[in-house]
C-alpha cells in the first residue's frame, strides 16, 4: 500500500514540488492544503499516514493547526512533522515538547522526503 | 499509449484503468484539476481523458487551458450530464469527444482508439507495415501470418512505431511514449525490448533490420523491400484477418521489473519548469518588499506594512529554499529576520534594506536555470559504467542502489561516444564520477582473432587511456572476461586501477567500488557532534559510501570521555550548543598536546564570516556551512584525513 501524505502549507510552489517529488520517488499519495484550517479538513476526509506541516502561515499557525488536530478524535493519531524553515535548536526542543513526530529543515530536496519521513516515523 | 486519467472517483478510476490496462494503455491518473494540468503539462500523453466535475478545476475549463496553451492531442470528455448544452460547452471548450455516465468501458475504448487512430499518421484500424501486422481491437500481431508472441511492452513498442511508420524514435521518445511517469527504466531497457522484438520478429521470417537503427538518432521501421508491400494500408480488416491466422499475444506477461528511477533529473526538469511560473510571481512578491524599502526611507513604514513584508520574505526564503537556491534563499532570510525584528525598523535602517532587497531581486532575475548541483541533501558517489553488456548493466542497477551508489551508464565502447555521452550527463548531474568502470566484453581465443576483435581490442585500450587522460585522479576499474597476464598488464600500463574478471558478481563489483572510494590506508574514523538529532540520524547514511566509520554525539557533556573512546582520526563539530559551544570545545582539544593536532571541521548554520574567523582562530581546520551536501562533507573529511597521513609518513 502507497503511503498517504498531507502537506499544509501556504507557499503554492512547495506543495507542487514536494507532491511530484514524493511521488516520483516513492510513489506515494500526496494530498495538498494551503492552510491549517483547509488542512484539518483534509486530514478529518483523507486520513493520510502523516501530515507534513509548515510552522509558520498567515491566520492559523502551524502549532494551532497541530493543537488543532490533536483536539479532535479523527485526526489525534495521525502523526505529524514539522516543516521550518528556523534551524534553532532552542525551537526544535519546543516542538518535541509540543508532541510533534519529528521536525524538518526547510529547504529540503523532495526527493529525500519520503526517506526522511520513513526514518523519523520508524516505518 | 499512453493516456492521462483526470478523475476523482475511485471506484471509476479502478474500473478504468483497469479496462485500459488490458487493451495495452499506460494510464497515469491524477485526481483533481490542477494535478491534471500539472501532468499533462509536463509529460507526454496520446490522449487525455477528462471528468468535468473536478476538484480544484473543472474538466471544462482545465480542457480550456490545455487549449489556449496550443494542446493538441486528443481530449474526451467524462460527463455526467446528458444535455445539449453540457455537450456543447464541451466540445466548445476544446474536448474531441464526450462519454456520458454511466458508460459501458468497452464503448468508451472503443472512443479511445477513434481517437487515437485520427491523431495517427495512419488512420486505419489495422496497423501493417510489410509483412507486419498488428490489430489493436484485438491486439493480435502476425508477420507473413506467422502469429507473434509478444509482450505487453513488446507490443506496445510496436504500436508505437507502426502508428508513425516514417519517424525515427529516439531512444528518449519511446521511454516517454512507452512508460508511465511512475517508472524510470534506463535507455538499456528500451534498447533490451527492441532487441526482443527485432528477435522474434526474425523468428516470424522478417529481415534482421526490420526495426533499424538509425545511429546517433534511434529506430525506425525500414522500408518494406518489396514495392507492393510499402506502407500497404489495410481497408478491409475481415479478410486479412481471415489469412492471416493470428494468435493473441501474451499480454498478461509481466515485463521484468524496471530500474530504479532516473528520478533526479526528472525531478530537475520538473523544478525547472516549476521555476518558470515561480520566477516572475516571486519577482511580483518583490514589489512588496520595493515599496517597503520606499517607506522606510521616507519613514512612513507602518507596523502592519511591516508584518506584511515579513510574511513576503519569510514566503520567498522558502520557495527558493526548495529550488535549492540556497544564497539567495539566505538573503530572504536575513531580510525575514530584520523585518521580523520587534521593534518596527527606523529609516536608518533603510540603506542595509535597500542593498538586501536589491541583491534578492537581482539574484531571482538572474536564475535561468536550476541546476543539479544546487539541490539541497545527500548526493551520494558516482559510478560510472561503460559498457555495451546490456544485461550486466542491469544486474548492478539494484546492488548499486541498496548500496547507496548512483549509477550512470553509457551503453557503447567507443571512446569518444562513451565520453560524450558521460559529459554530457554530468552536465545535468554537476557531478563527476566517483569511479569509472569499464566492461570489455568481447570473448574471443588467441587462435580467433579477426580484424574486427583486434579492432575492438584495441578500441578498448584507448577508451581506458581517454579516460584517465579526462579523469586522471579517477580509480578506474577493468572487468574484462580475459584475465590473461598481458591483458592485466596494459590494464596497468594504461591507468587502470583493479582488475576484476567477467563473471564477477554485481555485489562483489560494488564492493569493489565502495573500497576504492574509501581508499583503504586512510584513516577513517569520524566523529561528529551536534545537537541536532535529525541532522546526526541522516549524516551516517549520507558518509557510508566513503567508508568512514562514524560516530554521533549530540550532549556536548558526555564529548571528552567519547573523544577518549574512540579516538576518532577527524572531528565534525557545530558552533551552537547547549552548555558548551564548539568553538570552547576546539580550545579544549587544542589545548590537549594529544589532541593538538586533530582535524576539525566546523559545520554550522552561521554563514557570516566572524563566526569563520572565530572557528579558525580556536584552531579549526576547515568550516563548512549548512546544509551541506554529503559529497562535500565526504570531500573535505577525506582531504583532512589525507593531510594527516601526509605529515605522519
Amino acid at each position: 500500500m502507497p503511503k498517504r501524505i498531507l502537506i499544509i502549507d501556504d507557499e503554492e510552489t512547495i506543495q507542487t514540488v514536494v507532491q511530484f517529488g514524493i511521488k516520483m520517488s516513492a510513489g506515494w499519495e500526496v494530498f495538498t492544503a494551503s492552510s491549517g484550517s483547509e488542512g484539518i479538513q483534509t486530514a478529518q476526509t483523507a486520513k493520510p499516514d502523516v501530515i507534513l506541516l509548515d510552522v509558520m502561515m498567515p491566520e492559523m499557525d502551524g502549532i494551532a493547526t497541530f493543537k488543532e488536530l490533536q483536539s479532535r478524535a479523527e485526526t489525534e493519531k495521525i502523526p505529524v512533522i514539522l516543516l521550518t524553515a528556523k534551524a534553532q535548536t532552542a525551537e526544535k526542543r519546543q516542538f518535541n515538547d509540543l508532541g510533534v513526530s519529528g521536525v524538518i529543515t526547510k529547504p529540503f530536496n523532495s526527493l529525500d522526503l519520503p526517506e526522511q519521513i520513513t526514518r523519523i516515523l520508524h516505518w | 499509449m499512453k493516456i492521462l486519467l483526470v478523475e476523482d472517483d475511485d471506484l471509476l478510476i479502478k474500473v478504468l484503468t483497469r479496462n485500459l490496462a488490458t487493451h495495452h494503455y499506460i494510464v497515469d491518473t491524477v485526481k483533481d484539476g490542477e494535478m491534471g494540468w500539472t501532468y499533462g503539462s509536463t509529460f507526454e500523453y496520446d490522449l487525455i481523458v477528462l471528468d468535468i466535475m473536478l476538484p480544484k478545476l473543472d474538466g471544462i475549463s482545465l480542457c480550456k487551458r490545455f487549449r489556449t496553451q496550443g494542446y493538441t492531442q486528443p481530449i474526451l470528455l467524462l460527463t455526467a450530464q446528458d444535455t445539449i448544452t453540457a455537450k456543447v460547452q464541451g466540445l466548445d471548450a476544446g474536448a474531441d469527444d464526450y462519454v456520458v455516465k454511466p458508460f459501458d468501458p468497452v464503448e468508451l475504448i472503443a472512443r479511445i482508439r477513434a481517437l487515437l487512430r485520427r491523431g495517427s499518421a495512419n488512420p486505419f484500424p489495422l496497423l501493417t507495415w510489410g509483412d507486419l501486422l498488428l490489430n489493436p481491437s484485438t491486439c493480435e500481431v502476425t508477420y507473413n501470418g506467422c502469429p507473434l508472441n509478444l509482450t505487453t511492452m513488446e507490443y506496445d513498442l510496436l504500436e508505437v512505431l507502426l502508428r508513425d511508420c516514417q519517424h525515427v524514435f529516439s531512444t528518449e521518445e519511446l521511454l516517454d511514449r512507452l512508460w508511465s511517469s511512475e517508472e524510470f527504466p534506463s535507455e538499456a531497457t528500451v534498447r533490451s525490448h527492441i532487441r526482443r522484438v527485432r528477435h522474434k520478429l526474425v523468428a516470424a521470417g522478417a529481415p534482421h533490420d526490420f526495426i533499424a537503427t538509425m545511429h546517433g538518432r534511434g529506430y525506425y521501421l525500414k522500408a518494406p523491400s518489396t514495392e507492393e508491400s510499402t506502407a500497404r494500408i489495410t481497408t478491409t480488416p475481415e479478410n486479412q484477418m481471415r489469412g492471416a491466422g493470428v494468435a493473441k499475444s501474451t499480454a498478461a506477461l509481466k515485463d521484468s521489473p524496471q530500474p530504479p528511477p532516473d528520478s533526479q533529473q526528472q525531478y530537475l526538469a520538473f523544478l525547472n519548469d516549476t521555476w518558470k511560473t515561480t520566477q516572475p510571481k516571486s519577482l511580483d512578491q518583490m514589489t512588496v518588499l520595493l515599496q517597503t524599502v520606499r517607506d522606510l526611507q521616507t519613514n512612513q513604514l507602518t507596523p502592519p506594512q511591516q508584518a506584511q513584508a515579513q510574511q513576503v520574505a519569510h514566503k520567498l526564503a522558502g520557495t527558493l529554499g526548495v529550488f535549492g537556491l540556497t544564497k539567495t534563499m539566505h538573503i530572504a532570510r536575513q531580510l525575514e529576520y530584520w523585518l521580523g525584528g520587534r521593534e518596527p525598523l527606523q529609516p536608518k535602517h533603510a540603506p542595509l534594506m535597500k542593498t538586501l532587497v536589491a541583491a534578492l531581486q537581482q539574484d531571482i532575475e538572474q536564475t535561468k536555470l536550476i541546476q543539479m548541483s544546487q539541490l539541497p541533501a545527500g548526493q551520494s558517489p558516482l559510478l560510472l559504467i561503460v559498457s555495451a553488456d546490456a544485461e550486466f548493466n542491469q544486474s548492478i542497477v539494484g546492488v548499486a542502489a541498496s548500496r547507496g551508489i548512483r549509477l550512470e551508464i553509457a551503453p557503447v565502447l567507443d571512446a569518444t561516444q562513451a565520453l560524450k555521452i558521460t559529459e554530457s550527463a554530468f552536465d545535468t548531474l554537476g557531478q563527476n564520477p566517483d569511479v569509472v568502470l569499464l566492461r570489455f566484453s568481447h570473448t574471443l581465443s588467441p587462435s580467433a582473432v579477426t580484424d574486427q576483435s583486434a579492432f575492438e581490442v584495441s578500441n578498448f585500450w584507448e577508451t581506458l587511456q581517454t579516460f584517465k587522460h579526462r579523469y586522471p585522479e579517477l580509480p578506474i576499474i577493468i572487468m574484462g572476461d580475459r584475465g590473461d597476464l598481458s591483458d592485466r598488464l596494459q590494464v596497468m600500463r594504461r591507468g587502470g586501477q583493479l582488475f576484476l574478471t567477467g563473471q564477477t558478481p554485481p555485489e562483489q563489483v560494488i564492493d569493489a567500488v565502495v573500497n576504492l572510494l574509501r581508499t583503504p590506508e586512510v584513516p577513517n574514523k569520524v566523529m561528529i557532534l551536534d545537537d541536532d538529532q535529525e541532522w546526526l540520524r541522516t549524516l551516517p547514511t549520507l558518509l557510508k559510501p566513503w567508508g568512514f566509520k562514524v560516530t554521533t554525539l549530540a550532549d556536548p557533556q558526555q564529548f571528552w570521555n567519547l573523544l577518549q573512546a574512540v579516538t576518532p582520526d577527524a572531528l565534525v563539530l557545530d558552533v551552537n550548543m547547549p552548555q558548551i559551544n564548539g568553538f570552547e570545545l576546539c580550545q579544549i582539544l587544542r589545548s590537549d598536546p594529544h589532541w593538538q593536532r586533530l582535524p576539525v571541521l566546523f559545520l554550522s548554520v552561521l554563514t557570516d564570516s566572524s563566526s569563520q574567523n572565530q572557528a579558525f582562530t580556536v584552531g579549526a581546520d576547515d568550516y563548512l556551512c549548512k546544509p551541506v551536501m554529503g559529497v562535500e562533507l565526504a570531500n573535505r573529511i577525506l582531504r583532512r584525513l589525507q593531510r594527516v597521513k601526509a605529515w605522519a609518513s
